[in-house]
């Protein structure tokens, strides 16, 4: 009985397997005509000009290919970059892998240090990717990408600030603007204060804050290890307002050492004069002098949203909104305005810093995704989230989430001069150390002015 | 004799306070932490967290009208009271125990009449821990123009991601500790001494200039980015001092005990695993607690070798830096999101506590 059992079961299972295996060649073929249709292109159909290596990525050519990205923005930035890469990746089945640090600067070094770059790398300060540039393990972007691409969609002075050292280091992806005074707009609006055009006009109207009982500046430049990087700013915008854009490039980013301006010079020292007669004037400053150095720079905004402000003012980059309190609305809580010019004979300049992204491997789906930053369909859900201002000439002002934002682009789309943070441009040693430092020192009253530049000034690399 | 009981009180008294001041001391931020991780943003900019005790505070009552024709410099009269624009801006007693404070500036100004009254912050949220645990919600623009929610990470991955690296980099490196132990206490072979100094000797190795050099080796072997790698890491880090502190235990342990088992046969093996095991459970267990508590607030080990081009493996550490955001902004879930990596220490700690507590004398005896 039972052996007849088994030779049931067995007869069974020897015609299951039979079944399958009859199955099994038809199964195969009937993929293949589907897999011919997606050989089509899944891009925007308005792209131009794009690389060999991007076409052939919208053509589905590196599906399930990764790349990699490391870069400083974490938690809400992270969400947006991904969110805006996420249409990109599902057009080419590219998987854009991001990792974001709080130790950006340090954690980069270590990796390409020990042979573990990511493929794409976001660097906040050109000053750094400069080093990597020197050490040669930047991969030269100049026959990369599509060179006529890049001079229709950047204007020349973004792509100058990509050359370094005689290659082409990276395309810039993000920006932001660094002009704009922040002020309470229903406050200053009830009190009749009027938006200053000028520099002097802006001192009457500190002065007539001041005389009318209050503190006109809100300022704060704690920001821990990198305490004293608002008061470079502050630095760089009276630089760009009272000497010529020669002189700042000279003494930010000078392309030939001897031609270097260095802190010691009458230029610099009188725009950190004209700063100190600001910063140091008497009453000027909520919480007085003493409390710059120990505000933390996102809190130093907040006592303009108290009701009635306790300050007036507050110059920084678009992104301290982010730290403005839950719940206030651009253009209704609070609005901006161009921080004025000093000397017309300098016109309207505008100073901004930005991201710039430099690729460590050469693979065609790397090069893919790096011409893919370089448009600005890379940017747009991001600009529309807000936090982000887009390089990129085909990124449309429609784009952008807020009118500040979109009424800053604009600004700098029409300034007559547009630098970079020249802290960001400055060797490491000095722009992101001693000029912070020796800034942080002045303005706390430990040094005075001539000892604080020429420190910061010995800080400068010889070679 | 009755003195001395006294002297003995007093004696007692000054210890236990003494220790009470010192728990105090070493509890109160822990305290502060917890408190700040239940106000919101805006309270724990405004005031500390020592403000939710009920205390006698100067609360509004009433409001006042700026007086006209005031001016900064000269002196105002408010009510019967006069005294300077800053004075009033400062808060000026009345007398009666009220205190005007004058609030904006001559233009948009007004006065607040105070009075004092018991105080306590109420105000209290979980809104933090919300924010940690479930992730905090962006609101994206997408080209159309629609707006869609975005929910950022939580903490689950990351807090799978630092079990998988905290047990097995405590559990690799004791077990390897114990048997190395063992034969510097009682296996007798050639070097041994001067084997045994070079494992103490890299105590006083820092661990960070070994960094780099082992990313090399790890990237050229395709490890970095793995559990494995991490593991590795620890496990060398941890080795020194896991075996010296063993050793001093093992080495303890009663000559008489080893020798019977010898006399009746027992192989090194056997020892160890039915001796001395059993017998150094609390040096065990205090390492376990060492190390486990190392590896689980690390950071910079597993920024390097977990953390640079791979964001699946992150730690709970790694993500909770990156919770700040990329300007810090944030800075107010930290303190949510410490308690809740405070969990599994706690329990580790005081789950093995009562062999930590004998195995603190492990090597105090015999050095």
């Amino acid at each position: 009985m039972s052996s007849k059992k088994r030779v049931v079961v067995f007869a069974l299972l020897a015609a299951l397997v039979l079944v399958m295996v009859a199955c099994a060649p038809k199964a195969t073929p009937t993929p293949e005509p589907v897999a011919e249709p997606e050989a089509e292109f899944m891009c925007p159909s308005d792209w131009e000009m794009l690389t060999p290596e991007l076409e052939a990525a919208c053509m589905g050519e590196y599906d399930g290919m990764v790349v990699t990205m490391t870069g400083p923005f974490t938690d809400e930035d992270e969400v947006k970059f991904n969110e805006s890469v996420a249409e990109f990746e599902e057009w080419t089945g590219i998987d854009i892998q991001y990792t974001g640090t709080k130790e950006f600067e340090t954690i980069i070094t270590a990796a390409v240090q020990g042979g573990d770059a990511p493929d794409i790398a976001d660097f906040p300060q050109p000053g750094l990717l400069l080093n990597f540039v020197k050490s040669g393990d930047v991969v030269d972007l100049t026959d990369v990408m599509n060179q006529d691409w890049l001079k229709k969609n950047y204007k020349q002075a973004w792509l100058d600030m990509a050359q370094m050292e005689g290659i082409q280091a990276g395309v810039w992806a993000r920006y932001n603007g660094k002009s704009q005074v922040w002020y309470p707009q229903p406050a200053f609006d009830d009190a009749g204060y009027e938006v200053p055009e000028t520099w002097d006009e802006m001192l009457a109207l500190s002065d007539q804050i001041v005389a009318d009982g209050d503190t006109p500046w809100c300022i704060g430049i704690e920001s821990g290890a990198a305490t004293g990087w608002p008061a470079t700013d502050w630095m760089e915008e009276i630089m760009l307002r009272t000497t010529s854009l020669e002189n700042y490039d000279n003494w930010s980013f000078p392309a030939d050492p001897a031609d270097r301006l260095p802190f010691t010079s009458p230029e610099v020292k009188n725009a950190a004069q004209v700063m100190s007669d600001l910063w140091l004037h008497e009453g000027y400053v909520y919480g007085g002098t003493a409390a710059i150095a120990d505000t933390f720079f996102g809190d130093a905004p907040l006592p303009m949203f108290d009701d009635p402000p306790k300050c007036w003012l507050h110059k920084q980059g678009n992104f301290i909104t982010s730290f403005f309190p839950e719940g206030t609305v651009a253009g209704e809580d609070y609005d901006f305005f161009y921080l004025p010019p000093i000397d017309e004979e300098y016109g309207k300049p505008y100073l901004i810093a930005g991201d710039i992204y430099a690729m460590f491997d050469d693979r065609p789906e790397v090069r893919a995704v790096m011409d893919f930053f370089s448009r600005g369909e890379s940017l747009r859900t991001w600009l529309g989230s807000g936090g982000a201002l887009s390089p990129h000439n085909d990124a449309e002002l429609s784009w952008y989430g807020d009118d500040i934002e979109r009424g800053i682009a604009g600004l700098v789309n029409d300034a007559d001069s547009v630098r970079f943070d020249g802290s960001d441009l400055m060797p490491g040693a000095v722009g992101s150390g001693s000029f912070w430092k020796g800034m942080t020192d002045y303005f706390s009253g430990t040094v005075d002015l001539d000892t604080a530049l020429s420190e910061i000034d010995a800080a400068w690399p010889s070679d | 004799m009755q003195s001395k009981k006294q002297q003995k009180l007093v004696g007692q008294l000054l210890v236990n306070g003494i220790l009470l001041l010192i728990c105090i001391a070493w509890t109160v931020p822990t305290l502060g932490l917890l408190v700040s991780s239940i106000r919101d943003r805006e309270d724990i900019q405004s005031s500390g967290w020592w403000t939710i005790i009920p205390h006698r505070g100067w609360v509004q009552v009433s409001e006042l009208p700026i007086p006209e024709n005031a001016s900064v410099d000269s002196e105002i009269t408010i009510e019967g009271v006069t005294a300077t624009y800053d004075e009033f801006r400062a808060g000026v007693d009345t007398g009666d125990g009220r205190q005007f404070v004058w609030i904006g500036n001559l233009r948009n100004g007004h006065i607040q009449v105070k009075d004092r009254q018991w105080t306590a912050g109420s105000n209290f949220t979980l809104e933090n821990y919300g924010q940690v645990l479930v992730g905090k919600e962006y609101t994206i623009r997408n080209a159309d123009g629609s707006t869609s929610t975005v929910q950022g990470d939580d903490l689950s991955a990351s807090f799978l991601n630092s079990l998988t690296v905290t047990v097995p980099a405590t559990v690799i490196p004791i077990l390897i500790a114990a048997f190395a132990a063992y034969g510097f206490a009682w296996m007798k072979f050639p070097g041994r001494r001067i084997l045994f100094i070079i494992v103490v000797a890299l105590l006083v190795v820092p661990l960070q200039i070994a960094l780099i050099p082992i990313l090399r080796d790890y990237v050229k072997l395709n490890l970095n980015g793995t559990f494995l790698a991490i593991w590795l890491a620890h496990t060398g880090f941890g080795l020194p001092l896991a075996t010296y502190l063993l050793y001093n235990y093992i080495s303890t342990i009663p000559r008489d005990i080893l020798e019977s088992a010898f006399i009746d046969g027992a192989s090194h093996f056997t020892i160890f695993t039915r001796l001395i095991l059993p017998l150094s459970v609390p040096a065990l267990a205090s390492f376990a607690i060492f190390q486990f508590l190392w590896v689980w607030n690390d950071y910079l080990v597993a920024l390097i070798f977990l953390g640079v081009t791979s964001g699946n493996v992150q730690v709970l550490t790694q993500r909770i830096a990156g919770m700040v955001g990329s300007r810090g902004a944030d800075w107010h879930l930290l303190t949510a999101a410490a308690f809740i990596s405070m969990v599994v220490p706690l329990v580790v700690f005081f789950s093995l506590q009562r062999y930590f507590v004998r195995g603190l004398m492990a090597g105090s005896v015999k050095g």
